[in-house]
Order: structure tokens, then C-alpha cells, then sequence
């Protein structure tokens, strides 16, 4: 039972990194007003990027680099179209993602199949990896699971709600014609913090092609993107929540690992059905059990509509 | 000096050129990466019309890939026309071929009953798969992007293990496919089988829905403005069910269309990205159900681009690329074609007040 209970935190917390960082990032676009649809894009180039950088310099941190920027530079791509061109976000988000996936098949054809040599090994902690269940889970995992669940997400939460620049964010989000009258900078604002979200998105796709699945494929990705876009409005607009719902959804998906490992008598392609099934029950029950005018957990008021200021 | 100014309507034209170029750009763009990579561009060219409309294969396969994309691409131009996206269209064709099998290999009988069954069995399916977000969307307000395109992937999951496990093919022990279905639509042209005009037709009289229609007027009027459809008594929740459903029954038949007269069974990634194609489609098309044809011309032409581009070594995804160049262009040209040059405010202030 406890080895059991063991196996599946580890996978959790393992798997569920990616859809923390994603998510986490999306949240920064989506506070200050922009939907970044775009998501399953980065990441899947964030991947692509990783593994071939990985495989030709042999440098994991690197790989982690140029997978961030690979991702920042397909967000400023659609940050400049949607956010300075106007362009409807529904279609530039689609059109990243279609983008992205194709790019990245393209770009990871060389290096398709082949295993990643340098991974993000498991670090232990001494003393508290030895604790049961949690502590294999949480002390002896990969080094990167530490930004992923706690850095990135703590860093974005004080960002957010304890700055004055973050005020402004939210204020850009809200309400953008008051922002802009307020002489808040509504464009830059909402260009960089799409960048910061999609190279996040890049990153979440370097910790999957380096950490879960230490190899490249066409198709591995498989709607995470997706999922972390789902999980922004799940987490009700928040960091914190948005990194710990990654660790929920990881433990669906990782209830379907158990099984396969396990040889339960349900078909693998049933039980990989699962995280999808998750993500559409847990978005589906809060709107259908929030109290009408209740406040917390909405989305920004402004988003997904382009500002336009009127002439002046 | 003339400057320009954003106006809250473009005129057709004004998209059309600017799409054009859009286009052009994305053609031009694509050309040159390729040029970079060190492939014969103009050679390139050159067997894409041979393989299109320069004969008669081309002309065939420009039909066969025509007909999923018009079925899929009015699929997302009816939830369009509700203000909504429906990203599901993937999914909806997988239940429709799943459907569609289903009845195939299981009921027996003369094609002439077997073939309707198929289609209603397909469409069916399909409006189940959107049931779900449709009631979500109508009555909770939950985001139907992620929804119905959630899913896409289970679907695709659930198409890939009929195919694997429950309906796999016993008789030759192929692991990946049904065995082939007993009926399939007859050919009209060379491998273009019925179902191309059919769909012509389909496309036809849902444009004719759309416009003279009582129901259209008010899936019209409700996606251009939800609260004053709300106001003037006409039921919108209702109204984004049956737009819903009627997507997903569409989407669907692409998908029984595409196991009885192209694939003849079902077999996993079977849908081959027709669902998200219809996004663009529908997209390209602007609302208008006439529209969709030339749109899927247009996309059955560069999924020939992708096919020629195969055969010299190039990943097949590249088309997705290809079409999201595309996409993220006509994006930007939609909103450029808002832009008119004005008379500068000294003068405009004057013509006002005389």
C-alpha cells in the first residue's frame, strides 16, 4: 500500500511539473488580459528545442535555456500580433498552436526517437527523502520541480498581489482604458508578461522532454498545453493554485501509469483517456456549483479583448 | 497628409486584398525557407500544380480532401454564427466514423439501407460528443474552446482502442484497423465518390437555413448580440444547444463520409487534423456557409503542398505549420482591413460644422 501510495506521488509530482509551469505562465498572460490559446504550441517547441539542444551540446541547462527562448520568441510572435496588431487572440492563439506543433516536428525530425543523454537526474536530500511516501515524492525528485512547484509560482503570487507593478497588471487586465488614462504603459505591459508566459511555456516543455519523457517525439506532448490552459481557469486566476492543481491532474495521469504498470484489466488507451476526463470534470463543477455574484476565482474582466484607444 | 484610422467594420474588399496578401506573404515566406534548406523551389512548384490541378489523380484527390474539409468547415461556421467556437470538430468526426463503423460492420443488409443507417448512426454520435459542452456553455458559462476540444483527445483514444482491441480486424490480424466495412459509398469519378456532391449540396442548403430560416435569423441574431436576442424573447440557450449539436452532427458525417468512401474502416489518426482544418475553413470563410468552398480549396491545395513536400523528405506536420503561417497572417490582415486612410482632424472638424 505505502510502496503503492509511493509510486504514484512520484509520478505525480513528476508528470504534473509540466502542466504547473505552463499553467503558472498562462496565468501571467491571462491577469494582464490576454489568452494565450497558443499554449500546446510553445510547449511542443519548448520540447523540440530542449532534446536538440540537449543531444548536440550535452548541456541539460542550456537545453533549459534555449527552450525558454525558444518559447519567448513564439510568444512575442503572437504578443506582436495580437497585442500591437489588435488581431483576434481566439485566432492567433490557434494559429501558434498549429505553428508550434508543426515547427517542432520539423525542427525534432533529426533527433525523433533518440534518447536524451543528459536528463534531470533525481537529486536526494538527505535526510528528508527518507521520510515516508512524501519524501521520495517531493526530496528525491529532479532539481527542477523546485521552481516548478514552489519558486516560479511564489515569485508570480508576490509579483502579482504584493507589488505595486503588480497592481498594475491587474489593473491592465481589469480595466485597460483606465489603466492606459492612469498612464499605465497598457501595450508593454501586456507584450512582455505574454513573453514571460509563453518562455515559461517553453521551459514546461524542456522539463518534458528532459525530465518526464527523456527523449523527443512527434505527438508527446498530447493536449498538455491544453490542459494547463484549462487549469489557469480551474485555479481561479491564481499561481499558487494553478501549481498545485499541475500536481492534481499529475495524479490523474498518474493513477493511469499505476494501472498499465500494474496490468490492470482496463485497456491502456482507456486509462490515458483520464487526465482529459479530469481536466473536463474539474473545469465543468466549479461553474456549475459558483454562487451567482460571488466574487474571487473570475476572470479578469477585460479578457481577451483587444484595447483599442480611442483617438486622441 | 492623409493618416489612418481604425473603423469598426472593413469592407469585403478590403479583406479580400488584404488576405491576399496575407497569403502571398505566407507563400512567399514558406518558398524561401525552403530555398534556405537548399530544395529546387521552382521544381517544387511546379509538381504541386501537376499534382493538383494539373491532372486528373490531382483533380481526384483535390475532391476527396475538399469533401472532409467542407463538412468540417461548416461545422465550426454554425457555432461561428453563435458567437462560438466549437475546437471539437476532431473529435466529432471520430465518433462519427466510430458510428459509422459501427453500424457498418455490424449491421447487414442492402447498402441502400445500410449507407442512411450509417449516416444517422454517425450524426448521432456526433451530437452526443458536443452534448456535453453544449449544456455546459448554454447553461454554466463554461468555456466551450477547452471543452469540446478536451475531448478531441478522447476521441482519438477511444477511436485508436476499437481499432486495437474490441472491433480489431480478426481475419487478417492487421492490429492497427477494423477489417473492411461490407458497404461503401459508390465511386462517381474516378476514386471521388458520392459524397462530394452530396456535401456540395449539404453545404448549399445550410447556407439556405442560415438565411431564410426563422432558426437562423435567431442563431443569427443571438450571436451577434446575445443579451438583445435575450430581449427581444428569442430562447439563446436553446438556440446554442441546437447550433452545437447541429456542428457536431456535421463535423460527424465528414467522418462517416470519410470511413464508407475514402479509409472504408476505421483506424486511429484516421481524422488527420480535417477537425482542426475546419477551424481554418471556417475561419477563411468568415461566417458565410457559401464561403466555405472556395475556402476548402484553398486548404485542399495546401494539404497538396504538404503531400508534395512529403515526398521530398519533409515532415508531414509541416502542413500544420504551413497552416498556422497562414492562419496568423489572414489574423492580422483581418484586422489591418479595418484601417482606412482618413482626411486629416483639421479638416475633418471643419467638414463637420459646415
Amino acid at each position: 500500500m505505502i510502496e503503492m501510495l509511493t509510486a504514484l506521488l512520484t509520478t505525480a509530482v513528476l508528470s504534473g511539473g509540466v502542466l504547473a509551469i505552463a499553467s503558472v505562465g498562462e496565468v501571467m498572460a491571462e491577469r494582464v488580459g490576454v489568452s494565450n490559446l497558443g499554449v500546446e504550441g510553445l510547449v511542443s517547441v519548448g520540447a523540440a528545442t530542449a532534446a536538440l539542444t540537449a543531444i548536440s551540446t550535452g548541456n541539460p541547462w542550456l537545453a533549459l535555456l534555449a527552450a525558454s527562448a525558444a518559447g519567448a520568441l513564439g510568444g512575442m510572435t503572437f504578443a506582436s500580433a495580437a497585442v500591437f496588431v489588435q488581431a483576434s487572440q481566439v485566432l492567433c492563439g490557434l494559429a501558434i498552436t498549429f505553428l508550434g506543433v508543426g515547427l517542432s516536428a520539423v525542427i525534432g525530425h533529426s533527433v525523433a526517437g533518440m534518447p536524451v543523454p543528459v536528463t534531470f537526474a533525481p537529486v536526494s536530500i538527505p535526510v528528508l527523502s527518507a521520510l515516508p511516501i512524501i519524501g521520495p515524492a517531493f526530496f528525491a525528485q529532479n532539481l527542477l520541480i523546485v521552481p516548478a512547484y514552489f519558486l516560479v509560482p511564489a515569485f508570480c503570487h508576490w509579483l502579482l498581489f504584493h507589488t505595486r507593478h503588480g497592481l498594475n497588471m491587474r489593473a491592465v487586465g481589469e480595466n485597460p482604458a483606465a489603466a492606459d488614462a492612469a498612464g499605465i504603459p497598457v501595450k508593454a505591459i501586456r507584450f512582455w508578461y505574454v513573453t514571460l508566459g509563453a518562455a515559461l511555456a517553453g521551459a514546461a516543455g524542456a522539463y518534458l522532454s528532459l525530465a518526464v519523457i527523456p527523449s523527443w517525439s512527434e505527438g508527446m506532448v498530447a493536449g498538455r498545453g491544453w490542459i494547463a490552459l484549462a487549469l489557469v481557469i480551474f485555479a481561479g486566476f491564481r499561481p499558487f493554485n494553478a501549481a498545485a492543481g499541475g500536481l492534481l491532474f499529475g495524479l490523474i495521469s498518474a493513477i493511469g501509469f499505476l494501472g498499465q504498470a500494474r496490468g490492470w484489466p482496463i485497456a491502456a488507451p482507456v486509462l490515458n483517456m483520464l487526465p482529459y476526463l479530469g481536466t473536463l470534470a474539474f473545469i465543468m463543477l466549479p461553474a456549475v456549483f459558483r454562487r451567482k455574484g460571488r466574487r474571487g476565482g473570475q476572470a479578469p474582466a477585460a479578457l481577451g479583448l483587444p484595447y483599442f484607444r480611442s483617438v486622441r | 497628409m492623409s493618416r489612418f484610422q481604425r473603423f469598426p467594420t472593413a469592407p469585403a474588399r478590403r479583406i479580400l486584398v488584404c488576405r491576399a496578401i496575407a497569403i502571398l506573404v505566407s507563400a512567399t515566406v514558406v518558398s524561401l525557407l525552403l530555398a534556405m534548406s537548399g530544395r529546387n523551389v521552382g521544381e517544387l512548384a511546379r509538381l504541386v500544380l501537376t499534382s493538383t490541378i494539373g491532372s486528373r489523380f490531382g483533380l481526384e484527390d483535390l475532391a476527396l480532401f475538399m469533401t472532409p474539409l467542407l463538412l468540417t468547415g461548416s461545422a465550426v461556421t454554425v457555432t461561428r454564427r453563435m458567437g462560438l467556437w466549437n475546437i471539437g470538430a476532431e473529435g466529432q468526426f471520430y465518433l462519427g466514423a466510430v458510428g459509422a463503423a459501427g453500424v457498418g460492420l455490424f449491421v447487414h443488409g442492402p447498402a441502400v439501407l445500410i449507407l442512411p443507417l450509417m449516416a444517422l448512426a454517425a450524426m448521432l454520435c456526433g451530437m452526443v460528443w458536443i452534448l456535453l459542452p453544449a449544456l455546459a456553455r448554454a447553461f454554466a458559462d463554461v468555456n466551450e474552446i477547452i471543452t469540446t476540444l478536451l475531448l478531441n483527445f478522447v476521441a482519438s483514444l477511444l477511436v485508436y482502442w476499437l481499432a486495437t482491441g474490441p472491433w480489431r480486424d480478426r481475419v487478417t490480424d492487421a492490429l492497427v484497423s477494423t477489417q473492411r466495412l461490407p458497404v461503401s459509398i459508390p465511386d462517381l469519378w474516378g476514386v471521388v465518390h458520392w459524397g462530394f456532391p452530396l456535401t456540395l449540396l449539404i453545404v448549399g442548403g445550410l447556407a439556405g437555413i442560415m438565411s431564410f430560416t426563422r432558426w437562423g435569423y435567431e442563431v443569427r441574431i443571438s450571436g451577434a448580440s446575445a443579451g438583445m436576442a435575450r430581449y427581444a424573447g428569442m430562447p439563446v440557450s436553446l438556440r446554442i444547444i441546437s447550433a452545437m449539436l447541429l456542428s457536431g452532427a456535421l463535423a460527424a458525417l465528414a467522418g462517416m463520409f470519410e470511413v464508407a468512401g475514402t479509409v472504408h474502416r476505421l483506424q486511429g489518426g484516421m481524422a488527420d487534423n480535417f477537425g482542426y482544418l475546419g477551424i481554418v475553413v471556417a475561419v477563411l470563410a468568415r461566417g458565410s456557409c457559401l464561403a466555405v468552398i472556395p475556402a476548402a480549396l484553398l486548404m485542399a491545395l495546401i494539404l497538396d503542398v504538404g503531400i508534395v513536400l512529403q515526398t521530398q523528405q519533409v515532415a508531414a506536420t509541416v502542413v500544420l505549420a504551413i497552416t498556422g503561417l497562414v492562419l496568423l497572417l489572414v489574423a492580422i490582415a483581418d484586422e489591418c482591413a479595418h484601417y482606412r486612410a482618413v482626411a486629416p482632424a483639421a479638416t475633418r472638424t471643419a467638414r463637420s460644422t459646415s
